[in-house]
């Protein structure tokens, strides 16, 4: 239900156009009683033989009401679906807000393609929420009750019969139903979910699962993912089928006691004969209003759902602890400190990092090796506030980085990750990320710096980059950080698909450009790090080892033997 | 694929319980409207006692409810219809998804194929549940109507004559622009989903470049359009739907005027049969009208049948297999003769590939970036279509041999192997067709250098991986799939940059396994690190997209310059 209040909250913002939906809706509703019963009234009155004034009159109410009628019918439902809509359009808006200070944690926890198929299913599922849940039962409520109210001047006893029915239909049914509806359980959201999910990952496993020879299998599962979903899409539209149906018959019920009571009334004498077509057709008329009210508890229920699923994806708290943050400002290279950090990933035993402590003084290079799975990169990510310490503290130029904006420690860092997203759209769009009034020159020169000469700006960039090498993919990502222009550097084995000569090139090109910034360079190679202000040797979540490169080399540790080690492999049989 | 028409006539014997169905539902709203005013005449006018009414009014109760079950019973067919309409399409989406070659799969946003199969084929469900019984009943219905209408008062059934065909008129030409309106609309749909899933993905690069308000700006952007487009669409139905309201309003009048003149001035019809006319006049142009709004939806619905038809029409250049059986007893001899390949409209491709790769030949594809090894590894692979020359397989075109064949003796270990929502262990089992045994993966992840890794975990090989699961790096990836091809033992090994992100150690445990998988298979090796090749009994030099030089590694370096230059660096420093 909470979710629920987030969406008329959203909802609200259209309040004008939500008063002309109500407004409209009530007006084509009365007048469509009126247009009914008049012309009941007209031909009953036609067949006594009156004057024919009193025709012509009745016959222009018919036509005016008529007219009346159809326009307000298009005004109730022009207005109550550009709110509708322009509540969908915010609400995505606002889901992306909610979602995008959660990232990039939350992958942890779901799908992409589940993410698609919540926020574009999901609040597509929402437009019913205005449409047939929230503006209807009101406009049916004042439609009745003044309908109620005429009738009873005619006769009290066929007014009752329409207060039950209206009871009857727009109420106990559908409470019913929805009883029912709660049984059943319908999980068509889930299933529509679930082959969105399958989906993707089969499109994104393509050449894996090709080769694996897997394509037969997912594809039979899909199918049977696809099977499940349009026959839960089956029940729930014939279980609503269903409803419908039953109020329609339960509104001709209505109509039919009210012939019958009023026929009655007349063969006593309780009731003048001439209104009789006239309460009938009353009767015919505002109940045909009332068959979409079935569908009132599927549509609420499917809303719930849909509401409660994004609710789900935004609800988990922001990890930041409420300290009032600041905006700084760095002209010059800050240096950073780390003090016995400890961290370990959600759900998981092992920490990541233990104990951790290291000074990067401003403008130094520092070098961060170690086996895959040392914490190397935890370290950067950590530094990044991308997740927040167990224990220990981060500083920046002695500032702890809780009392600094993520943004403004982005704003001063150049990062190059291990994988880096592009986006589709052109290289120039993906470079121009790096900052605003970038001119093709410099973009191009750019390129140039990491050899990506060949590529023109606008050469189109598929989807996560799919159309480029992984080697490709670094230098741009490369050119990117390097546009950016920061004072703080953080490469994350920035070089590991490229080749020998690009990546000694590249090498160059950043010492040159960062030569008074603070760069960490994480690497398992060893090569070349002998002009590195300090060298951090990591293993198993631990310093282990930490000194300039002479100074590891001459403490014969575990660099060394690294080093021995990639020694041996590189000159083994080379016979230079 | 056939066109909806073509589907819907698939549905024989549907479509005729259809036309039963209707016939029947006409009778029932005849009698209906008969009774209704039987019984007011006799009381109103004739002022019978209301005992004499009794058993008609038992009839009206029966009558209402046949027609509700005729109603009730013509949807549910409907849904029955739409529903394997939807798993027949969805199918063959599917398969030609998953008969793409490697080239197809990447081209476009995933999130836009996801959204044609999710909500372009929902879309098409409304032309099956009630485009077609709609149109059915409204071609059956008003007939009915019109002809009983005919036989009681002639007059009325030539004003009906007259007026009616204007409403058909009028939706066909209405209809006819709802179409592109609504392709345009799921334009902007899939345009929507897939900028959105392409920056939820990219939501931590945006972070890091502080534009994560702009993405949310476009967001916004796109968000409007989507809702503009389907107001667009909504705004034609609705005038549509006006129009016909006042066509239909304006022929009622008409006819109560007719009436009431007959009643009053001439008095040569009975109030029987005028009341009749006013209560039949309504339900035909209901019906009709009934039909525009199915009209419209059906309309919509055949653009997203479009959208659908010109995914199934792309054309593809598919990769042909044969029937010919790969002998199992030893790896292939594999030769590429003048072999070939070109990206599209892109400048980049292969050229003249000559290249002879005997069984159980290590062999080393080694160039710069972008020089085309990873597509020579698709090339062999069979993931692309040969452009131009053969690949020979024991002599024999590969594509004369089944394909099964090829990728059960073949593993590929991509730069970035996938990993599919499952536990470790499925994951690693995903390499075999065989069932393996929980002894047969623990030892492919021990030879793979991983197994420690895995039983340090938690939940050991039982820990759930991929997009949801425990996020592994690039080498823990690498090492996976390692491990997959040891379970596999396959007689062809393809290595993409094998070496990517892995620490030293491992890459020593990983070089002796590859020697013991060596043992068995060629191995053709994608290399940017020379330790990896020095032992290859074959190097592919290669250079914008062909083959340089072939020959070992002592021999490149004494005859190739920009060869021995890589291997320098290599060795020496690679910074500064």
């Amino acid at each position: 239900m909470r979710d629920i209040s987030v969406i008329i909250k959203v909802l609200l913002m259209e309040k004008k156009d939500i008063y002309l939906s109500v407004l409209f809706g009530v007006i084509a509703g009365l007048t469509a009683v009126g247009l009914f019963s008049s012309s009941g009234y007209l031909i009953s009155k036609a067949a006594l033989a009156p004057p024919i004034y009193t025709l012509m009159i009745l016959v222009s109410i018919v036509k005016l009401l008529g007219i009346i009628s159809a326009l307000s019918r298009y005004g109730e439902r022009f207005f109550s679906h550009r709110a509708t809509f322009t509540m969908l359009s915010n609400l995505r808006v606002s889901f992306y807000e909610k979602l995008e200070p959660l990232a990039p944690r939350l992958f942890h926890r779901f799908r992409s393609g589940d993410l698609l198929a919540r926020i574009v299913g999901d609040v597509e599922t929402l437009q019913n929420f205005f449409l047939r849940v929230f503006y209807p039962p009101i406009v049916l409520a004042l439609v009745f009750f003044c309908t109620i109210l005429f009738t009873s001047v005619f006769s009290v006893p066929v007014a009752l019969i329409l207060l039950i029915g209206f009871f009857l239909t727009t109420i106990v049914v559908p409470v019913l139903f929805a009883i029912g509806q709660r049984k059943v359980k319908s999980s068509v959201r889930k299933q529509r979910g679930d082959l969105s999910t399958k989906l993707t990952e089969f499109l994104y496993g393509f050449r894996d699962l090709k080769i694996y020879q897997q394509l037969q299998v997912k594809e039979n599962v899909i199918d049977q993912s696809s099977l499940a979903y349009s026959r839960e899409q089956e029940r729930n539209g014939i279980h609503q089928l269903f409803s419908e149906s039953m109020n329609t018959f339960l509104s001709l019920v209505v109509s039919w006691v009210v012939l019958g009571v009023a026929a009655y009334l007349v063969t006593t004498g309780q009731l003048n004969g001439i209104f009789l077509a006239l309460l009938v057709m009353i009767s015919l008329t505002v109940f045909e209003n009332t068959s979409p009210m079935a569908a009132f508890a599927s549509h609420f229920e499917d809303s719930r759902q849909a509401a409660e699923r994004l609710g789900a994806v935004v609800s988990e708290k922001s990890f930041d602890k409420k300290i009032q943050k600041i905006e700084q400002n760095y002209d010059k290279a800050p240096s950073i400190t780390m003090e016995n950090v400890t961290f370990g990933f959600p759900g998981e035993s092992r920490a990541a990092l233990k104990d951790f402590s290291a000074v990067f003084p401003s403008g130094s290079k520092t070098a961060i090796v170690g086996p895959s799975g040392s914490g190397k990169s935890t370290a950067m990510q950590l530094f990044l506030n991308i997740y927040s310490p167990d224990a220990g503290s981060i500083n920046i130029n002695g500032q702890p980085i809780e009392q600094i904006t993520n943004e403004s420690i982005w704003k001063h860092t150049n990062v190059v990750l291990q994988e880096n997203h592009f986006f589709y759209g052109t290289i120039k769009d993906n470079l121009l990320l790096a900052k605003d009034n970038l001119t093709d020159q410099e973009m191009e020169l750019a390129l140039e710096n990491v050899k990506l000469g060949h590529f023109s700006l606008d050469d189109e960039v598929l989807e996560k980059g799919e159309n480029l090498s992984g080697g490709e993919k670094q230098r741009l990502a490369i050119a990117r950080a390097m546009l950016k222009n920061a004072p703080i550097w953080i490469l994350d084995e920035p070089t590991s698909s490229m080749d020998a000569l690009t990546e000694s090139h590249i090498y160059q090109r950043i010492f040159q450009q960062a030569k008074d910034d603070t760069l960490i360079l994480i690497s398992h190679k060893l090569t070349g790090l002998e002009k590195m202000d300090q060298i951090m040797v990591m293993e198993n979540g631990k310093l282990i080892e930490k000194g300039t490169f002479d100074e590891l080399m001459k403490e014969q540790g575990y660099f060394y033997k690294m080093k021995q080690i990639e020694k041996s492999v590189f000159l083994a049989g080379n016979g230079s | 694929m056939a066109t909806l028409k073509d589907l819907a006539s698939k549905q024989k014997s549907k479509i005729f319980s259809l036309v039963i169905i209707a016939v029947l539902s006409g009778l029932s709203i005849i009698l209906q409207a008969y009774l209704f005013v039987v019984i007011v005449d006799l009381i109103f006018l004739k002022q019978e006692p209301f005992s004499e009414v009794l058993s008609l009014l038992i009839g009206l109760l029966g009558v209402m409810f046949a027609r509700t079950l005729f109603q009730y019973t013509s949807g549910r067919i409907g849904i029955k219809m739409a529903s394997k309409v939807k798993n027949d399409v969805r199918k063959a989406l599917l398969h030609k998804f998953s008969n793409n070659p490697i080239l197809a799969s990447t081209k476009g946003q995933s999130g836009q194929k996801v959204s044609v199969m999710m909500d372009a084929v929902d879309e098409i469900d409304s032309y099956f549940s009630s485009y077609i019984p709609q149109v059915i009943q409204a071609s059956i219905i008003p007939l009915m109507i019109l002809i009983y209408i005919f036989t009681q008062h002639w007059m009325t059934a030539v004003i009906i004559v007259i007026t009616a065909p204007f409403i058909p008129i009028f939706m066909m030409i209405i209809g006819f622009q709802t179409k592109d309106k609504a392709e345009q609309q799921l334009d902007k749909m899939a345009a929507f989903s897939g900028k959105f899933l392409d920056t939820l993905q990219g939501l931590t690069t945006l972070k890091l470049y502080g534009r994560s308000n702009e993405k949310k700006k476009e967001i916004e952007k796109s968000s409007l359009d989507f809702r503009d487009a389907t107001m667009e669409v909504l705004k034609i139905a609705f005038s549509n739907s006006l129009a016909l309201e006042f066509i239909s309003m304006l022929s009622i009048g008409l006819i109560a005027l007719e009436v009431a003149i007959r009643l009053i001035i001439f008095q040569d019809i009975s109030f029987f049969i005028g009341f009749l006319m006013l209560v039949l006049a309504p339900e035909f142009y209901t019906k009709l009208k009934d039909l525009g709004s199915a009209f419209h939806t059906g309309r919509s619905s055949m653009g997203a049948a479009k959208k659908i038809q010109h995914e199934l029409a792309e054309e593809q250049q598919a990769v042909t297999w044969g029937n010919e059986r790969l002998p199992t007893d030893q790896p292939p001899k594999i030769s590429l003769k003048n072999a070939g390949f070109y990206y599209g409209e892109a400048t980049f491709s292969l050229k003249q590939i000559d290249v002879e790769i005997n069984p159980y030949e290590q062999v080393a594809i080694v160039g710069r970036t972008g020089s085309g090894k990873t597509t020579l590894l698709h090339l062999i692979a069979g993931l692309l279509p040969l452009a131009e020359g053969e690949i020979e397989v024991n002599g024999r075109p590969l594509s004369s041999y089944r394909e099964n064949d090829w990728y059960d003796r073949l593993s590929y270990i991509s730069q970035d192997p996938y990993l599919f929502s499952g536990t470790i262990a499925e994951n690693i089992a995903i390499g075999t067709q065989m069932n393996a045994t929980r002894q047969e993966i623990e030892d492919a992840a021990r030879q793979a250098g991983i197994s420690d890794l895995f039983e340090s975990l938690e939940n050991g090989y039982d820990t759930p991986i991929g997009e949801a699961g425990r996020g592994l790096s690039g080498g823990e990836k690498q090492r996976t799939a390692i491990a997959r091809a040891f379970l596999k033992k396959p007689s062809i090994i393809l290595f993409d940059e094998p070496t990517t992100g892995l620490d030293l150690e491992t890459e020593r445990i990983l070089q002796a396994s590859i020697k013991k998988l060596a043992k068995h298979s060629t191995i053709i090796t994608v290399a940017h690190r020379l330790h990896t090749i020095q032992h290859a009994d074959k190097i592919l030099f290669m250079e914008n997209g062909q083959v340089l030089a072939v020959g070992t590694h002592e021999e490149l370096l004494q005859t190739v310059t920009s060869y021995r230059q890589m291997v320098e660096e290599q060795q020496g420093g690679a910074l500064h």
